[in-house]
């Protein structure tokens, strides 16, 4: 059993440190965050402070939910650096200068315990450096942690140790890193930059350069550069406005420093005339007055511009044309298009493939590190191995070798053999011995994925299926396009309630797409109003509520394990489990009355009976109605699974899961835990507020149009969600009870799917994405 | 009839709700300080006090049950002294220093603690379960008009501008940050003692504020309106009490005398333009006591919005130099319950210290009605 961290000091409050402050608070842990006291004003402390208040105006924001912002204590250096003592952790983030780091390493180790760990987040300095001059204790507690921008959202953490750091006291901190602040960890060896950003600067520095002397405009690049790789839609230009042009020079003067000569790096270097004017004059990217990419304002109105790499001038937009062919999906295929697209493609890959093939022994042990630093720090869909299989690895060698170019020893020795395969279910990577080893998760990590690939599902229907993920647990997975809810996960789920109560003691809801699902089809339901089926639709809706009402008194626990965007359906199907387990990155909410339409598999009655029933509800019927009906009318989505225990969505008993990786074992522990004497729930009964209340919340809402805060239609749609949430004719005296409250919301349902304003908002989220505001 | 007498007034500082220094303490906490302060202030022996009248708004959850009584309990006045809650609106505790006229006047006692609290941080406006009656709504829709409303249709019924409605809600922050600086509201304010430490300053007053500023606000009611959150009195905490006695008493506990009651008056009016309260029922107490606008020396008019207080000041033809002299609600705040007893105290003190012979304190009151009272100095 590793011995948890319970306290954790972060020294230095600039965006990395803040931001790390900040994640440790979101997991629930206190934190001490310090820095150098001002040189003017009275405050000693205003400098961490000011960190904290401006990270609680920051969006996306740093902290998950105002209660964690309340776990960081801030402090400065001068007065408060002995209370690391009360600290298991402390992580340096102060400014990437050597003498400093290390003159503020001797007054720690003046003043913290021995087997506090201590790391720094350097992006550069190697741990040699950082600890010369250090007790062997101190270096026994030292280790680099290098999180990513921005600490809540980037997965990744490159912790790198010396070969004095004690092996326990690393595992301490890695098991937290991994559990508590939710980061995949990988481990990378003591060379300039780790893996991420040596491979990252090198990729950015080869394709700007090859853009520049390939004649190719920004656009292009970004299209080349972009998706067929696997990048985020930024691209490479893109990419830069978004972090920082100004951050170029320093990436390359800092490597340039450090990286060992012969460094393909050197080969690529060079000063950039354009990018230095680019600062000079401000143009530092998003955060200045524009980058590679700007919208021009001065004629009024917002016109997307970009810059002209020759001239160095601002131009309209210019829209590159579609790739030919195969191109987009198919890389073999885009490197050899003839012409400026294949030999820019050609360039990125051969390039960066390459070096991330020579950097395994020298950066990384393995080729799994390097794709999982590049997957999880920079975004790409697949790692550096996972494209070089994509483009096949024999081409790329022979490729190489007949342009005369280095073949690094890894790629000779694969030959045409592939990075990763399957045998017997189990994914497998090449090891630069040649062999082939098994792609180990971290202790206790089970995946979806891992299970998919050695069995087959016990049911399938169009948009769903059952899988067996052990310990006598079932999982139904969303298979369809964004992971929406149509009829058939409705007919998976009442196939699936039979054969989990025979064969299984626990269900649970959940699949690994980047989001648990966006809710029902509106597109579908909208093919259904064109022709005018409206018994369809009120099958469909019947039909949701019936299968949600089937797991919610099934005779074994379900518990749901949303991570993403849990919204509409997607979140009713949560509300209506036994308990919900939640990744922390989970957006929740019931956004139906944005399109015009209400909840209506459920979410009414859910909501209603999670606020009666809520800790510090004031008593009488309007309270817990009004905290529903805000949340509702609003469409309010939580920014995180704690933001949704805020708004109801998830009860105190409800648990968090801060790493992705970990949820589905968590929401297995989950289920199981509830199996021993498990009931199915009582059906709850409601009191609600009738006539008199939804006449209080209708002039509410009056109130809110005259402000010019809510549209005309928002005002009727309103007004059918209070008839549900009222209790329709029910007199405040009546006992309401849960079908009768579903009834009212079918009916309400259709009365606003039958609405030509509903299906104009509709129509408009489903061509524009954007809602319609009438 | 019997003379009354105001022989004491006292009030917390006002803060803004929610962000406020008073935010955390309980109403019925908040009000005991106030009243035990004034029992000190005026060396009134508790014993002698009848009842205590108290007017809340919205009287409940922490100011809810019966609280007057809670609050003599929690105050540590003596087992025999009453406790009554009284409502009406913004006009409570009005009504509560009204119905002592009354209790002393039939000889039912004769010394009464005159109270009001309102903690808006701690009970939301409307209270927790507003429950309107689905049939007078239909009938009467102004009945459950939020007030920023019924401010925008005096505004319209007037033909009051934006501008109009700013200067008087600078001049109201001017006069009210002059008489904090120059020390003339130390004298009312109790001190009260929080788990953050003492306040004892108002936590509203903006004397900063110019009319560039408040031109620059959105309306806060309606999109195309001209009451703005500047125009308006702020959302408050805080807590009033008068010392009510007969003339007799006072003369025979050696009570210092602010004013002598002359006289009361209510009034209904149209809901939608609440803020129209005050005229008639002015009308009525000046009527009663035998004068007109002209004699009065002192006014102190609430300031619930800066539109209904132009309207009245202009119906009545009260005199600019004789009106909320050390300023009005928009600057100082309006505890809804506490307010009554607050103009009512501040009006006495104000005879006593600037001299004159007649002072008017009146309001409006949300639902449509006015409240007032006559003094006469003493």
């Amino acid at each position: 059993m590793i011995d948890p961290i319970k306290k954790v000091c972060v020294i230095g409050s600039g965006t990395m440190g803040a931001g790390i402050a900040a994640q440790v608070a979101n997991a629930g842990i206190p934190v001490l965050l310090l820095d150098i006291v001002p040189r003017d004003g009275s405050d000693r402390d205003a400098i961490a402070k000011g960190a904290v208040a401006k990270m609680l105006k920051t969006d996306p924001a740093p902290f998950m939910s105002k209660r964690a912002a309340k776990l960081v204590e801030t402090g400065n250096i001068d007065d408060h650096l002995g209370r690391v003592a009360e600290c298991d952790w402390v992580v340096e983030a102060i400014v990437e200068r050597l003498d400093i780091k290390q003159s503020l390493y001797a007054k720690l180790e003046a003043v913290k315990k021995p087997g506090t760990a201590v790391s720094s987040n350097t992006s550069t300095i190697p741990l040699a450096n950082l600890v010369e001059g250090r007790s062997d204790q101190f270096k026994r507690d030292f280790l680099i942690t290098h999180f990513f921008n921005p600490p809540r959202y980037m997965r990744l953490l490159e912790i790198v140790t010396g070969p004095d750091t004690d092996a326990d006291l690393a595992r301490r901190v890695e098991d937290f890193s991994d559990r508590a602040l939710g980061k995949r960890v990988v481990h990378a060896k003591d060379t300039p930059g780790f893996i991420a950003n040596r491979i990252g600067t090198y990729w950015l520095a080869v394709a700007v350069n090859a853009a520049m002397d390939q004649g190719l405009t920004v656009e292009q690049a970004d299209q080349i550069g972009g998706s067929p790789m696997g990048v985020p839609k930024t691209g490479i230009f893109g990419l830069i406005d978004l972090v920082g042009v100004d951050l170029m020079p320093l990436l390359s003067a800092s490597l340039s420093a450090t990286l060992p000569q012969g460094d393909p790096y050197f080969e690529t270097v060079r000063d950039m005339p354009l990018v230095e004017k680019m600062i000079a004059e401000g143009f530092t990217g998003r955060k200045g007055k524009g980058g590679f990419y700007r919208l021009d304002k001065s004629g009024g109105q917002k016109v997307k511009q970009s810059l002209d790499l020759a001239t160095g001038e601002y131009r309209a937009e210019q829209k590159p044309e579609k790739l030919p062919g195969k191109a987009e999906k198919d890389l073999a295929a885009l490197v050899t298009v003839p012409g400026k697209v294949g030999d820019y493609a050609w360039t990125i890959l051969g390039h960066v493939l390459s070096y991330a093939a020579k950097l395994v022994g020298e950066a990384a042990d393995d080729i799994v590190a390097i794709d999982d630093a590049m997957t999880l720090g920079y975004n790409w869909k697949f790692g550096p191995f996972e494209l070089i299989d994509r483009l096949g690895p024999g081409k790329l060698a022979e490729r190489l070798a007949a342009e005369g170019r280095p073949v690094p020893a890894l790629l000779k020795s694969a030959g045409t053999n592939p990075f990763y395969r399957i045998e017997n279910g189990q994914r497998q990577y090449l090891s630069a011995d040649g062999s082939y080893r098994d792609v180990k998760r971290a202790e206790g990590v089970v995946l979806l994925e891992d299970i998919k690939r050695a069995s087959q599902p016990l049911i399938k229907t169009g948009s769903a299926a059952l899988w067996d993920v052990g310990d006598g647990v079932a999982a139904i997975e969303f298979t369809g396009k964004m992971n929406a809810l149509d009829e058939e996960v409705i007919k998976l789920i009442n196939q699936a309630i039979p054969l989990v109560k025979a064969s299984f003691k626990a269900l649970i809801v959940y699949n690994e797409g980047s989001n648990f699902s966006a809710g029902a089809n509106l597109g579908l339901a909208m093919f259904a109003v064109n022709i005018a089926a409206w018994s369809e639709i009120e099958k469909l809706i019947a039909g949701g509520q019936a299968a949600f009402k089937a797991l919610k008194y099934a005779p074994f626990p379900v518990v749901s394990a949303p991570a993403g965007l849990a919204l509409g359906g997607g979140c009713e199907i949560c509300l209506n489990s036994d308990a919900i387990q939640a990744h922390a990155e989970t957006y929740m909410g019931l956004v139906e009355c944005g399109v015009g339409l209400i909840p209506g598999w459920g979410g009414n009655g859910e909501m209603l009976d999670r606020a009666a029933k809520a800790r510090m509800m004031p008593k009488g019927p309007m309270p817990p109605l009004s905290k529903v009906f805000q949340t509702i009318s609003t469409a309010t989505v939580a920014k995180s699974a704690a933001e949704a225990q805020e708004l109801l969505f998830l009860r105190e008993t409800d648990g968090i899961t801060m790493n992705r990786d970990r949820l589905l074992s968590d929401a297995k522990a989950k289920a199981l835990s509830l199996v021993d004497g498990y009931a199915p729930p009582e059906p709850p009964t409601f009191r609600l507020a009738g006539e008199s209340g939804r006449v209080g919340i209708n002039s509410a809402v009056r109130d809110f149009q005259k402000k010019g805060m809510a549209t005309a239609y928002d005002g009727v749609v309103s007004d059918r969600l209070a008839e549900v949430l009222t209790g329709g004719e029910a007199d405040i005296v009546d006992t309401v009870t849960e079908d009768q409250l579903l009834r009212l919301e079918r009916k309400a349902f259709l009365a606003s799917v039958k609405d030509p304003r509903t299906q104009a908002r509709v129509e408009a989220m489903l061509t524009t994405g954007k809602p319609l505001r009438n | 009839m019997t003379d009354v007498v105001i022989a004491g007034y006292a009030r917390s500082p006002f803060h803004l709700a929610t962000k406020g220094a008073l935010a955390r303490v309980r109403p019925d906490d908040l009000a005991a300080q106030v009243i035990r302060g004034l029992l000190e202030k005026t060396k009134v022996d508790p014993a002698e006090i009848e009842d205590i009248i108290l007017g809340c708004a919205f009287p409940e959850g922490e100011q809810g049950l019966n609280v007057a009584r809670l609050i003599g309990l929690l105050a540590d006045l003596p087992l025999s002294v009453g406790g009554m809650t009284v409502n009406r609106f913004c006009g409570s505790s009005m009504s509560a220093i009204h119905i002592a006229v009354g209790q002393i006047a039939i000889g039912a006692g004769e010394a009464f603690i005159c109270a009001g609290l309102e903690s808006m941080s701690r009970v939301p406006m409307g209270g927790y379960n507003p429950m309107p009656s689905p049939e007078l709504m239909k009938k009467s829709p102004g009945a459950y008009m939020g007030m920023g409303e019924t401010a925008e249709n005096v505004a319209q019924k007037y033909q009051i501008t934006r501008v109009e409605q700013e200067a008087l809600a600078v001049k109201s922050q001017q006069k009210a940050a002059a008489a904090r600086a120059s020390g003339k509201l130390t004298e009312e304010i109790i001190p009260i003692q929080t788990k953050g430490g003492t306040v004892s300053e108002d936590g509203t007053i903006r004397g900063e504020t110019t009319a560039e500023a408040l031109a620059g606000l959105k309306p806060a009611f309606s999109q195309d309106g001209t009451v703005t959150a500047g125009t308006s009195s702020p959302l408050t905490d805080g807590a009033s009490a008068v010392l009510v006695t007969s003339a007799d008493f006072a003369a025979k506990h050696g009570l210092t005398v602010l004013a002598k009651i002359k006289s009361v008056g209510v009034s209904g009016c149209a809901p939608e333009t609440m803020g129209l309260g005050p005229i008639e029922a002015s009308r009525k107490a000046l009527a009663r006591a035998g004068i007109s606008a002209a004699d009065l020396d002192v006014v102190e008019i609430n300031e619930a919005f800066a539109s209904q207080a132009i309207a009245c000041i202009r119906d009545l033809g009260l005199k600019d130099e004789t009106i909320n002299i050390d300023g009005g609600a928009i600057a100082i705040g309006h505890p809804l319950g506490a307010t009554g007893a607050r103009i009512v105290g501040k009006a006495a003190s104000l005879l006593s210290r600037e001299g004159g012979r007649y002072a008017l304190a009146t309001q409006c009151i949300g639902g449509g009605q006015g409240i007032a009272t006559v003094l006469e100095r003493a």
